[in-house]
Parts: C-alpha cells; sequence; structure tokens
C-alpha cells in the first residue's frame, strides 16, 4: 500500500473526474474496491474517496454482503442491478 | 439591553445552558459558528455507558435549543469580540456569515448538493468522505438548511471582465456537464466558441494552478464546450422568451452589441441591430484571422442571437441617432467599436502599397486579398493587430515581413505568445526604430520606409519608457509594402451633433452605467473607452444590456452586480495552503504546429480530446470553493439560492456571556510514530465513531485504505494526553470509555471482529463505567497494558503495532491488524482567547478558560458576568458537560439578578 497517500482535498476534489469511468466501469456488473483499483490504475486508497462519496450522493450502491476477503461490491445506482 | 445573556457555541454544555436559562425566562442569544446547533457530540455513535444512541439524546435538545420562545439562535454565526460597556453590560460584535441560501424558503431537501459539482472533505466526517460545497451539514441538522461554502471569488471568475465563471464553467466540464458548461458562458455572451478560441484568457493569467506547474487551460476548455454544442445542435438551444413589448436598437455588431442583443432578447425586448458593413460580427469577422478564428465560428455564435429573434441590419450606416430613435425604439445601445485606423503620419504615406493594418486584415476576410508574393513587407506597430497583419502576410507569400516597433520586446503591447508565434511563423522584427517617412520610386509605388533608431528614455504616462530619437541614426528598411497598425479609433460620426456626447474621438458615458449625457443613449465597448479586446467589450455589452433595461423599466440604474457586486477575490497562498502537498499534473497543452514558411488560413489551435477536457478540468484547485456553475439554481426546487446573499454584522448588548466552546481534538498527525495521515488505515477514534454512526460515511465499518471490512481492529489509548512530549500531560478522560464504547459496538457490529486495546491506565471513573469496561471484556475485547512504541504498514495495508507488553514480563512485542484507531485526547481551544477585549478571559495553566474558584464557584471566570460551561474550561465527557453548564446557569442567574436588583435599588433611591 502507498506510504505517500496524497493530500485528501485533492482525492477528494477528484472524484468529480472519476465518477464517469468508475460508473461506466460499473455497467459490466458490481465490482469492488480493488477491483476498481485495479482497472482504474489508482491506489485503492483514493478509489475508496470516489466510491463512498458516489455512494452518498447516489451514483452507487452496495449490493450483497461481503465476500469471503471482506469486500463489499458496489453497482452502479444508475442502472438495475440483478444481486 | 438586547439580551440577558449571550451564549457561545452551541455543543451539549452551550444548549444546555440556553436551554435553563429560557426556562427561568431570561432572553438568551445563542451563537453557533456551524450551520446546526448540536456540536460533537450529535455526531457520536452512541453515548457511554448506556450505550443511548446519541442522536435521540441531542436531537430532541437540538429541537428544544432553535425553538424555545426565549431563544434567539444564530448559527453560521460568529461572535468575533466582546467588550464591556460604561454600564457594565457587554457589547459583542455578530457577524451572520452568509449561506448563500434563504432559508426562509430552503425545504431541506438536499437537491442542491445532489447538483453540486464541488466535492470538499466532510469535517461532519472527520474528513473521511466528501461533501459538496452546497451542503447540509448532516442529516439530523438542526435547522436542516443548505448552506454554500464560498471563500470568495475566484481568481479565474475575478479577473474576467466578462465576468464569465471560468471555475464554473470548469467545474462543470469535469463533471461531464458538457452542455452545462456551455450553458454557463452562454448565460453571459453568445460568443461562447469565438471566445474559446480568440480570448486573450485574462482567467489563466490569475490561474492558481499556474503557481503550481501550469495554469488550467481555461479558455481550450470554453471552446471545448462550444465544439461539443455546435456538433449537436444549431444555435443556442433555449427557447426563445416572451416579448415584453419593448424595443431597443443597437448600432454595431461587434462583441458588445452581439452581447447586449443576446442579453435584451433573453429580457423579451425586439432588438434590431444595424451594422455598416455587409456581415455582421464587427473585429471578430474582419479583424482577427481565420487562423485564429474562423468564419464559421463567428457565424454559429451570431447565430444564438438571430434565434431569438434579434434582427441584424446589414449595410446600415447610422449617421442620425436621435431619427433612430424617432423610429420607435425605447433606447438606443451605440456599439461601433474603433473602425478607424491611425495614420502613419509621415511624408510618403500615401504612396501605393502602403496601407493601414485593419484594412489589409479586413480585405483578407471579406474580399480580395493583395498579392503579397515574392514582396518585402514592413509593419509598424507593435500591438495584437501588428501580429495579425505580420502573420497574414506571411501567408500571403509574403518574402519578408518585418515588424518595426519604437520601443522593445518587452513594452509591446502584443500579447508574448503573439509575438513568439509570429517569429516562429518566420517574422523577423526591428526594435527601437520608428518611420520617418515612406520611400517610392517615380510610379509612386513603396520600395522602403525609412526609419531612426530610437533609445528609451523616463517613463511616459502609461508607465512604459519613452522611446527618443537617436540623432544621425536613419536608415531605410527596402520593402514593397508597408501596413501600419499603430493604434484605431472610434467614428464620431454618430455622434458628433449629439450635445455633450462626445469626448474626442469617443463618446463620453457614466463608466458604471454607461448612460451617455442623451438618456435614452447608452454606449459600449471600445467606442468609449478605445481599443480593448474581446472580454472588455462583453463584460461592457453586459452591462449596457443590464442598465438599458432599468432605464427602460423605469428603475434605478444603480449598479451592475454581475461584475460590480463581487465577492472579494480569494488569496491565492491560502488556496494552496488548504492542502499539504500538491501532485504534480502533467500541463494539457495544445500541440498546435506553426510553420516557418504558413501557406493556408487553417485553424492553428487543434482541439481538445475529452480525455484532454477532462484531464485539463480536473486540475481546478476550487479556489472559491463554490464554483458559481448555477447547477444548485437550477435544482432548488424552492428558488432558495441567492448569490447576492452577504454576511451581516450587528452590535448586540448582552447582562452576561457564557462561553461554551468546547474543545479541539488532537491532531492526530503531530505523533508521527503512530503513521496517521501516512497509514490509510490508521483512524482517529472520532472517525472511528462516525464510522459506528447511524449515519457513517461508509456502508459498515470498513478499512479507508481498500474498502475492506477489518477483522483486526487495535486501540492506541493516550494519543495526545498524558504525553508531555505532544504538549499536553493532562488525562483527556474520555478516551478510555469511548475506546470501551466503540469496543463493544464493533463487536456488535463486526461480530467476527477482533478487538484489543492497548492502554496505559483504564480510567472508569464514574457511575456504571467500571461495570461498561468489565462488559468490554466480557464481550471478548482484549486489554493490553503498555505503550505503542510505533506503528508500521504492510505492503497490503495491515498494520504492526510494536508495543511493551507490561503485564507479561515487559517484552517488546509485535503484532499485526487490519485497522488502527488512535484514541486521541482533547485539548484546549484557543479561539476563545481571541473573544473578548479591553479586558483579558483568563486561562488556566493549560489554556483552558479559568474557573478561579471551581471548588465553589463552577462556572464563574476572572471576568465578572462572563461563565463558562462545559469542555471550554477542561476535559469532562456529556454528563459532567451537562452538570457544569447546570452550574453556570445557577451563577448567570445569580449575576443577573443581582445586577437587576442593585439597579432597582439605584432606581428606589433616585425616585426617593
Amino acid at each position: 500500500m502507498s506510504t505517500t497517500l496524497r493530500d485528501p482535498r485533492e482525492i477528494i476534489r477528484e472524484e468529480m473526474v472519476m465518477q464517469r469511468p468508475i460508473l461506466r466501469l460499473l455497467e459490466e456488473g458490481p465490482l469492488t474496491v480493488p477491483e476498481i483499483a485495479d482497472k482504474l490504475g489508482h491506489p485503492t486508497d483514493e478509489v475508496v474517496f470516489w466510491v463512498m462519496g458516489m455512494r452518498r450522493y447516489g451514483h452507487v450502491v452496495e449490493v450483497d454482503d461481503a465476500d469471503d476477503d471482506g469486500y463489499f461490491r458496489y453497482a452502479n445506482a444508475h442502472q438495475e442491478v440483478a444481486s | 439591553m438586547d439580551y440577558d445573556v449571550l451564549v457561545i457555541g452551541s455543543g451539549i454544555g452551550g444548549m444546555e445552558s440556553s436551554i435553563k436559562l429560557g426556562d427561568m425566562g431570561y432572553k438568551v442569544l445563542l451563537v453557533e459558528k456551524e450551520a446546526s446547533v448540536g456540536g460533537r457530540m450529535i455526531l457520536l455513535s452512541k453515548v457511554f455507558p448506556t450505550l443511548d444512541c446519541a442522536s435521540c439524546i441531542s436531537g430532541p435538545k437540538m429541537s428544544s435549543t432553535i425553538n424555545h420562545p426565549n431563544i434567539t439562535t444564530k448559527t453560521y454565526s460568529e461572535v468575533m469580540g466582546i467588550e464591556r460597556a460604561s454600564d457594565g453590560a457587554f457589547r459583542a460584535t455578530v457577524k451572520e456569515k452568509s449561506t448563500f441560501v434563504d432559508w426562509a424558503a430552503c425545504t431541506g431537501c438536499s437537491d442542491c448538493q445532489t447538483a453540486c459539482t464541488v466535492a470538499v472533505p466532510d469535517e461532519f466526517n472527520s474528513d473521511l468522505v466528501a461533501r459538496r460545497a452546497a451542503y447540509i451539514a448532516f442529516p439530523q441538522a438542526v435547522p436542516k438548511k443548505a448552506v454554500i461554502t464560498r471563500a470568495g471569488t475566484s481568481p479565474c471568475i475575478d479577473n474576467c471582465p466578462a465576468g464569465i465563471k471560468a471555475h464554473g464553467y470548469v467545474s462543470l466540464i469535469r463533471s461531464g456537464k458538457f452542455e452545462e458548461a456551455f450553458q454557463l458562458v452562454l448565460d453571459a455572451t453568445p460568443l461562447v466558441g469565438t471566445l474559446g478560441r480568440a480570448c486573450y484568457a485574462p482567467c489563466e493569467s490569475e490561474c492558481t494552478r499556474g503557481d503550481l506547474e501550469a495554469t488550467i487551460p481555461i479558455r481550450r476548455l470554453k471552446r471545448f464546450a462550444a465544439d461539443r454544442h455546435y456538433a449537436e445542435m444549431d444555435g443556442p438551444g433555449i427557447e426563445r422568451p416572451a416579448t415584453n413589448g419593448k424595443s431597443v436598437a443597437i448600432v454595431g455588431s461587434g462583441p458588445a452589441g452581439l452581447t447586449a442583443a443576446w442579453q435584451l432578447a433573453r429580457l423579451g425586448y425586439q432588438v434590431r441591430i444595424h451594422e455598416a458593413e455587409e456581415q455582421p460580427g464587427g473585429f471578430l469577422r474582419h479583424a482577427l484571422p481565420a487562423y485564429r478564428l474562423p468564419q464559421a465560428v463567428v457565424e454559429q455564435d451570431i447565430a444564438n442571437v438571430t434565434a431569438l429573434g434579434v434582427e441584424i441590419v446589414t449595410s446600415s450606416s447610422v449617421h442620425d441617432l436621435e431619427a433612430l430613435r424617432a423610429e420607435g425604439y425605447d433606447a438606443v445601445l451605440l456599439a461601433t467599436g474603433t473602425p478607424r485606423a491611425t495614420a502613419l503620419g509621415v511624408p510618403g504615406e500615401e504612396a501605393d502599397g502602403v496601407l493601414a493594418g485593419l484594412d489589409f486584415l479586413r480585405q483578407v476576410r471579406v474580399s480580395d486579398a493583395p498579392d503579397l508574393a515574392g514582396k518585402r513587407v514592413v509593419v509598424v506597430g507593435g500591438g495584437n493587430v501588428a501580429m495579425d497583419t505580420a502573420r497574414t502576410a506571411r501567408r500571403l507569400g509574403a518574402l519578408e515581413v518585418r515588424v518595426a516597433y519604437r520601443r522593445g520586446r518587452e513594452e509591446m503591447p502584443a500579447h508574448a505568445a503573439e509575438v513568439d508565434d509570429a517569429e516562429r511563423e518566420g517574422v523577423s522584427f526591428e526594435f527601437l526604430v520608428a518611420p520617418v517617412s515612406v520611400v517610392s520610386d517615380p510610379t509612386g509605388a513603396v520600395t522602403g520606409l525609412r526609419c531612426q533608431r530610437m533609445q528609451l528614455g523616463q517613463a511616459d504616462s502609461s508607465g512604459r519608457r519613452r522611446p527618443e530619437p537617436v540623432a544621425g541614426s536613419e536608415f531605410v528598411i527596402p520593402c514593397e509594402a508597408v501596413f501600419s497598425a499603430i493604434g484605431m479609433a472610434p467614428d464620431p460620426t454618430p455622434f458628433a451633433s449629439l450635445a455633450g456626447a462626445e469626448s474626442g474621438s469617443r463618446i463620453a458615458v457614466d463608466p458604471t452605467t454607461l448612460q451617455t449625457e442623451v438618456p435614452y443613449l447608452f454606449a459600449a465597448g471600445d467606442v468609449t473607452s478605445g481599443a480593448t479586446d474581446i472580454t472588455r467589450a462583453i463584460g461592457a455589452g453586459r452591462r449596457a444590456a443590464y442598465m438599458i433595461d432599468r432605464w427602460v423599466q423605469g428603475r434605478e440604474l444603480g449598479h451592475f452586480p454581475a461584475l460590480d457586486d463581487l465577492l472579494g477575490v480569494v488569496d491565492k497562498a491560502e488556496v494552496l495552503a488548504r492542502q499539504k502537498s500538491h501532485t504534480r499534473r502533467e500541463p494539457i497543452t495544445a500541440d498546435t504546429v506553426l510553420s516557418p514558411a504558413p501557406e493556408d488560413f487553417g485553424e492553428l489551435e487543434p482541439p481538445m480530446t475529452e480525455a484532454e477536457a477532462l484531464a485539463g478540468a480536473g486540475g481546478c484547485l476550487d479556489c472559491g470553493i463554490c464554483s458559481e456553475c448555477q447547477e444548485c439554481v437550477s435544482a432548488c426546487p424552492a428558488d432558495a439560492i441567492r448569490f447576492d446573499k452577504r454576511e451581516v454584522t450587528s452590535e448586540i448588548t448582552v447582562g452576561a456571556v457564557v462561553v461554551s466552546t468546547g474543545y479541539k481534538l488532537f491532531a492526530a498527525d503531530l505523533k508521527p510514530e503512530y503513521g496517521y495521515g501516512t497509514y490509510a488505515n490508521v483512524i482517529t477514534g472520532m472517525q472511528m465513531d462516525r464510522l459506528l454512526a447511524p449515519t457513517r460515511p461508509f456502508n459498515t465499518v470498513l478499512r479507508p485504505g481498500d474498502g475492506k471490512v477489518p477483522e483486526r481492529i487495535a486501540y492506541v489509548s493516550c494519543t495526545g494526553s498524558r504525553d508531555k512530549t505532544s504538549g499536553n500531560p493532562l488525562c483527556s478522560k474520555v478516551c478510555c470509555m469511548y475506546s470501551v464504547k466503540q469496543n463493544q459496538l464493533i463487536m456488535g457490529a463486526l461480530p467476527l471482529a477482533d478487538v484489543t486495546m492497548h492502554y496505559m491506565d483504564i480510567r472508569a471513573a464514574g457511575k456504571r463505567y467500571n461495570e461498561f469496561y468489565e462488559q468490554a471484556k466480557d464481550m471478548g475485547a482484549v486489554y493490553i497494558k503498555g505503550r505503542v512504541a510505533k506503528i508500521t504498514e504492510k505492503d497490503n495495508g495491515d498494520l504492526i503495532l510494536r508495543y511493551e507488553d507490561i503485564e507479561n514480563g515487559g517484552a517488546i512485542v509485535e503484532a499485526e491488524y487490519d485497522l488502527v484507531v488512535l484514541a486521541v485526547g482533547i485539548q484546549p481551544n484557543h479561539e476563545v482567547e481571541k473573544l473578548f477585549t479591553g479586558e483579558r478571559l483568563g486561562l488556566d495553566e493549560y489554556f483552558y478558560v479559568a474557573e478561579p474558584d471551581d471548588d465553589l464557584q463552577p462556572g464563574r471566570t476572572d471576568i465578572p458576568g462572563v461563565f463558562v460551561a462545559g469542555t471550554a474550561a477542561g476535559v469532562k465527557d456529556i454528563v459532567d458537560s451537562i452538570l457544569h453548564a447546570g452550574a453556570a446557569v445557577a451563577q448567570v442567574a445569580a449575576h443577573l439578578e443581582h445586577v437587576n436588583h442593585d439597579r432597582a435599588t439605584v432606581a428606589a433611591e433616585v425616585l426617593a
């Protein structure tokens, strides 16, 4: 994991730019934070900020319970997703 | 006396004090700096040791506070200062910060925050998640009203003479709202595509990002929005408004005239523009070369205007403004620009081959371009017109183009980029030379320009050093064409006969209203100011339309809010200081290819790709915080957004003051050995309380580092308390018990999680506190005595705690966890030190508000009439804060009754 965390304000500000790429990824189906991070090429701690900001304002929603590794999957809230 | 008591701070101590005093019949003013009452308690998950819901306890108190008939609550307000008046009362200055929302209309629906395009850390969730610039403090806020966070006007907006909300459209573009970005610019001017290309972007020169690696490409982002819009639709994409039965004539169809027409048409005016040329657009069409501004773009922008019903009559010179008014117009706007080129004023300039740069550019745009193939050209002047002329001449095949300018390169009024580009296109420069005469052959054709060398003397009125001739330095530049671009002036013909209207070749106007001496006649743009630039002309056009509307409606003209009533500009240093570090972003620059021998007028600057636009806009630092994108205005169903709302400061007189300003939490990054701020999975106790609260920022307790449900959670007690190395030797009293509370809540929320607390001592002194601690142990929480020395991070984000295990022989042990919670301590709130002037509020040795006689007179400070309630006087849990507030209330009541009694006695003695 990164030991040079970026300033949270900077990461949070970028949520607005990252919303659309994340939603596009989730159109293919729900993903966990590490999966989103891997596909975007961004650190997981930054993706947590973006996904949680998007969750708060209704863009993504968690589906199911956490998997065996302890991760929730998040879905595009603007489309119907079969859980 | 305005109020009996001023209570500062609406945490549990402040609310309890206010309610009790109100119940006693005293008139209370409660001032809270946040937008909701409630302080920190409302943000907690539950309270110890009862595990009652914090919201359930706080909520009714918050409601009682705000609705109490004897309590006036000013939230989002600050006490700026308090001083004692001569009669013994206190005079306080209270600033009600602007919420930019009409709270009487706001329903708390949250639509504004859903629409907002600016994300900032949510202080009410301890920065674990984003909130929006438009926000409601938290779901249980009382009052539940929206606030828009505005630090001031962003420098890009502040520096735009057209008043275009650059920050707003940058913010919209990064959010993928491209059409909304176009519409935001369109709200100011129809010339969106034009500005996206030909504007000199004063916004960018003030962009704070420019102090890091490079400015945001603001102008090109505007072009991106315009290109997107025009690729999808013709016209503005808005409906034609209903007519208001009024009409305005506009003379001139340059940027000022077109912008004014656009604004007036949107207000329902019937507008007719008279344009002397055969085609509308003014300099946009007739002076700006197509490689900078393609004709098709000008036509797209002008189509926005005509789509609203504006009639443009071309080849229609107006020489008599009174006659024009007599046609029945309610008002007339003159916006004819500066069509007249300044002559060289040297012998021989009537020679064949001498032409004004403006006329040359116009010929190239609207008629046959002169044949310059193989010719040598001299352009006289150092402004942007001279650069356009020189670069255009290169495209027409001129063998050599030389710019002759009487000062040096640094003094050139042309924009540096234009000069550089001209040079890269093969234009050469003769600096410090001035024309003396035009040399011609016997047929009258130009053969050269006689010049003399200059040197720079003292600065003139423009601030630039005055060029002075060097004696005996004359020389001839051989050439076949001379283009003069040394200045432009208005054509005074239309207003020459109107008394008082003329000011030299310009028309005289009131600079604020743009009204002339002739009431029905307004003027805007270069005809009033001399040659400037597009943005200033657009700003003037907007202003003129606003003023004309007010004049026609019979209203006072006043000032133009869109340009005259901006919030103060944000300090760029403050913007940069909001972050501890800034990541370098690769600048988004235009890959413009310039040829040393350009051959055509094709547009030079390539358009932005969507990826470039998002990357470029994504670097915006949100200087003003709110971007003024207007999305909240569009979304608000109650029409409650008020960008023109301003803070209000008032003076109030009170009989007593209760200081209940609470505490500050220890900044955990001051213990770098624990890795807070460095390791994503090290959080504070307050952050864990938010994760456990019903209104939590995540869907459950998750690691911030990767969103994983933690299974091994460690607590580190006494972080920033009982610790002289961090400047706080005091026990914070609540950390042990809030940790034990969280231990229990975690085991309830995450039944599989192991919870371990590393402690120095467990301090559980309170009613049922120790039983609460024992209960946590019975539930499975593990308590290990010993100070944690260091935390390190593994590659997977797990954390290694190194500690001394005191109860097992003092061995140095390392243990691995998924998540570490630092039980941070409480510290005094130093803001209290600035409250009083004239008298100093005493503090104890640890900088809490001193209670000189706290054994017998709790709540009393060393200023008579000033009392303290809650943690402002020292660490306390919630129960003790409420008890302390009760004590303070009793002291306040005794003080007020004593004062009232004294006054009554004095009054009785006077009457006797």
